[in-house]
This record gives C-alpha cells, sequence and structure tokens, in this order.
C-alpha cells in the first residue's frame, strides 16, 4: 500500500532549483532508501516530507505531497501534528541536554499523550525497548542523555522519534557518525521498525541501502532517476546512470 | 554496451583481468576440443596426449578464477553489471573447466582405439564435434562481445547436436552388433559422442550465463530438446 504519494514536487532555494518534478510513491511498512551524490536532492526530498524545509526562508516547495488523502502543502496543514506523525533521526545523534528519560518523555508531554506518571513511565520504557536501548540504561534513566556513546545517543533518538507513535520516520544518513557495531544496531532496528512505521532513508552508503531497504530511489542533480525495489536497482539498474554511480564509474 | 570505467583505477583493473582470464581459459578450452577431436578422426597419438597434459592449466584457471571472484566479493562488493561479471566467471569457469576434462577424456579414450576406425563412424563423430566446436567458439565470441543475440542462438542449436549426437549413436550401435570384435571400440566410441554432446550442454549452459550477464535477465523456458536420446539399441 502507498503511503506517501508525492506528485510534481519541486523545490527552489531563491532562484536554484533544487527539485524537480519529483514524483515518488514511498511504500507503508517498508523500507525506502534515498541514493545520490552529494547535492543530488535526497536530502532536500527527505525533508519536504515533514516540512522541514520551511524554516529556510528562501525554500519554496510546490506540488502535492499526500498522505493519508492530505496533501501537507495545504495551508490548512497543522505542521505541529504532522511532524507528530512524522518523525525524524539526523546524521548527527542530537539528543537534548536533559535526562534520557526527558528525551524521551518530551515529545508525549507536548503532545498530551499521558494522563499520569505511569503512563509516561510505560511510554518512555516502551519506547526504549523499542529503540533496542532500555536494557543498557534502564538503571541511567535519570542520567543526562548526552553522557552515552555515539551510538546509544542515535538509539536514544530514535527513542525519541518513535515515542510519539509516528506513522512515518525519515532517516538523514542515521549511521554516518557510528561504528560497524552501532550501525548494524540500527539496521536491526530499522528492520523491525519497519513493522508499526514507514521508514524513508537517505544514505551515502550503498551497501547500507542494499541492507536495509526494500525499495530504492537513485536522485541525480535535482532528479529522481530510477525507483524501484532495491534488488533490482542493485542487480540490474534500468538506468545507465543508476547503474554507473551504484558500480562507482561516476566522473 | 562498453562501459565508462571505473573511478578506483585497481578494481576497473580486476575486472578485467577477471574477463581475460575467462577468454584465455576459453581460447584453452577450445583448443583442447580442437585437438581431441583432430587426435580420433587422424588417430594423432601426440595430439591425444598434448589434450591430456594441458588440462592442468586449464584447471589451474578455473582456481585463479575462483580465487580472484572471492576477492572481488570479499573486497569490492560489486553491484550491478559488475556483480553479474563476477558472477557469471565463477559458473563460466566452472563448466568451461567440465568442457577441459570431457576433451581430456576423448583423448584418454583415443589413445585405446583401433587405428582404422571405419569412415562412416568417425564421419559421423565430426559431424557433431565440428558443430559443437563451432558452438563454442561462438559462445566465447559472444561473452567477448556481450552479444546476448549470440547467445540466444547459441542456446536455440543445442537442439541440432541432441539430434546429430543421437545419428552418431546409432552408427556406434551399429558397429557394436556387427562383430563382437568391435565392443571395446564401440563402447569407448559411445562415450566419445556422449562427452561430446555434454560439451555442447555445458556451451550452453555457458550461453545462459552469457544472457544473464549482459541483460540481467535469465532466459526463460525449457533448453530446446532434440531428439529423445538412445538408451538402448533398436530392437
Amino acid at each position: 500500500m502507498i503511503k506517501i504519494n508525492s506528485k510534481n514536487v519541486d523545490v527552489f532555494y531563491g532562484k536554484k532549483q533544487a527539485l524537480f518534478n519529483i514524483n515518488l510513491d514511498i511504500e507503508e511498512n517498508q523500507v525506502t532508501a534515498l541514493i545520490g551524490p552529494s547535492g543530488c536532492g535526497k536530502s532536500t526530498f527527505l525533508r519536504c516530507l515533514n516540512r522541514m524545509n520551511d524554516v529556510i526562508d528562501i525554500c519554496k516547495v510546490q506540488g502535492q505531497i499526500i498522505i493519508n488523502n492530505f496533501d501537507i502543502n495545504d495551508k490548512s496543514c497543522d505542521v505541529v501534528r504532522l511532524r507528530e506523525k512524522i518523525g525524524m533521526v539526523f546524521q548527527k545523534p542530537n539528543p537534548f541536554p536533559k535526562t534520557i528519560y526527558e528525551n524521551v518523555s518530551y515529545g508525549p508531554t507536548i503532545h498530551g499523550m499521558a494522563q499520569s506518571k505511569s503512563e509516561m513511565d510505560e511510554i518512555v520504557e516502551t519506547s526504549l525497548k523499542k529503540a533496542a536501548l532500555w536494557e543498557e540504561i534502564k538503571d541511567r534513566l535519570h542520567e543526562p542523555g548526552t553522557g552515552l556513546s555515539g551510538g546509544q545517543q542515535q538509539r536514544l533518538c530514535i527513542a525519541r522519534a518513535i515515542s510519539v507513535k509516528p506513522e512515518v520516520i525519515l532517516m538523514d544518513e542515521p549511521c554516518s557518525a557510528l561504528d560497524p557495531i552501532a550501525t548494524a544496531q540500527i539496521e536491526e532496528l530499522i528492520d523491525e521498525l519497519k513493522k508499526d512505521h514507514t521508514i524513508i532513508i537517505v544514505t551515502h552508503s550503498m551497501a547500507q541501502a542494499a541492507r536495509v531497504s526494500q525499495n530504492t530511489g537513485f536522485f541525480h542533480l535535482g532528479e529522481l532517476i530510477e525507483h524501484g525495489s532495491t534488488d533490482k536497482i542493485f542487480k540490474n539498474p534500468e538506468n545507465k546512470r543508476t547503474q554507473d554511480y551504484i558500480t562507482g564509474r561516476f566522473g | 554496451m562498453v562501459e565508462a570505467p571505473h573511478t578506483v583505477k585497481s578494481y576497473e583493473e580486476e575486472l578485467k583481468n577477471l574477463n581475460n582470464n575467462i577468454i584465455k581459459m576459453g581460447g584453452f578450452c577450445e583448443e583442447a576440443l580442437g585437438k581431441a577431436i583432430q587426435a580420433i578422426t587422424t588417430r594423432n597419438s601426440d595430439n591425444a596426449e598434448a589434450v591430456i597434459k594441458d588440462d592442468e592449466k586449464i584447471d589451474k584457471f578455473e582456481t585463479l578464477i575462483e580465487q580472484q571472484v572471492v576477492n572481488l566479493i570479499a573486497l569490492r562488493q560489486p553491484m550491478a553489471i559488475d556483480l553479474r561479471e563476477t558472477v557469471t566467471a565463477l559458473k563460466i569457469s566452472s563448466d568451461l573447466e567440465r568442457i577441459g576434462d570431457l576433451a581430456k577424456n576423448i583423448s584418454k579414450r583415443t589413445l585405446l582405439l583401433n587405428e582404422n576406425l571405419p569412415k562412416n563412424l568417425t564421419e559421423a563423430l565430426v559431424r557433431v564435434s565440428s558443430n559443437v566446436q563451432k558452438q563454442l567458439k561462438s559462445i566465447l565470441d559472444s561473452y567477448l562481445d556481450r552479444s546476448s543475440a549470440m547467445a540466444v542462438n547459441v542456446w536455440e542449436s543445442d537442439e541440432h547436436i541432441d539430434d546429430l549426437t543421437n545419428l552418431c549413436m546409432q552408427e556406434v550401435i551399429k558397429y557394436l552388433k556387427e562383430d563382437e570384435k568391435n565392443l571395446d571400440d564401440g563402447t569407448h566410441l559411445l562415450f566419445v559422442t556422449k562427452n561430446i554432446e555434454r560439451i555442447g550442454d555445458h556451451t550452453t549452459n555457458v550461453a545462459e550465463q552469457v544472457y544473464y550477464l549482459v541483460t540481467g535477465e535469465y532466459l526463460e523456458g525449457d533448453r530446446p530438446k532434440g531428439t529423445e536420446p538412445i538408451v538402448s539399441g533398436e530392437k
């Protein structure tokens, strides 16, 4: 089933056009990887999906992005509610300078998701368990989140993202600052999370895209060159530019 | 289609090297088959012995190619066309190695054969073998040229080889029935014929690999088959 349907999406930074007529369907409860060289527009596209581009003054987004039959670019869209439904995890782990517990409870608090302390405790515990971090930190919930290792911080950020039960999780190079062990833990987590969430991941690691995703989109110079099942893209892509990129032939 | 070179030159070199080794190995197989057939039709023991001795070279290529493939997978993680190059090299080399073995077996039997075989038998053998040789040459050319059309051609021609094999088998069986003294030679010739046909089958395997290499798709459908093989002589 299609979760996100983007139609004729153009993005401009001032006069410079960054994305050209992107039509990309994202399947529900699957992992979609977006790949392409630096500056190809993949992160820009990712940021369109929860209107993160709104915070850049000169950025203008055209076209439709339809989630649950609703165009999120419509004026009536409540961006706070939107970002509750569409969480995001960034390249560098960025926990709040607060305790581990507060990092996770922050979202549910502002969205009024818990009526009591015990309900909140439960949300925090479930989120940390889903992020595969609980066992490691359950005895130090009230220590600062910034004191954790890089891989743990990233899992804390994932716990924070899933605490508000988003339908979609956007990940912008979530493992680029992590070692191979922490990377494997995040990848395993992505595999688990797709049961309950639709995941879109931007990655520079082709091997990672191949490992974690079911669908892959290849961007180049602001265009979506090819989109299809990951195994097709990595075994027998249709477009020559896709093949040149994934085989390391890009001059 | 000619691919642009890889940004990493050493990777480009490794793939090129793998490709060249398949071509060299294929060349040795062609030579072995040619000599083996010549040895049987002209009863040239020197040629037969050379084929037996040179099989080692073909075996060494198989080992070398296998090592190169394992290294590429472990160290380069090839994708798309490069992945297909790597995987098909492994499979093609194992078919070529079998072709080498079969040529060697033909030669071993040749050394045991009577020097004066009836002409109709050698002619029947040449009919099959020249077709198989042609097939082998075509498929190596199609690998070199990355031609899926040529690969399909080879694949489809296997049917004809099956038919010629059966005709040849019938000749040998007739020969066997003529005289009890023909038993040794006749039995060897049955195996020789079967070996030539098997070489044709391995060539067809290579055709499937070349097709996959070039197109990324598998050749669909059953392999074309000729007349049913003869299990026992006619009643």
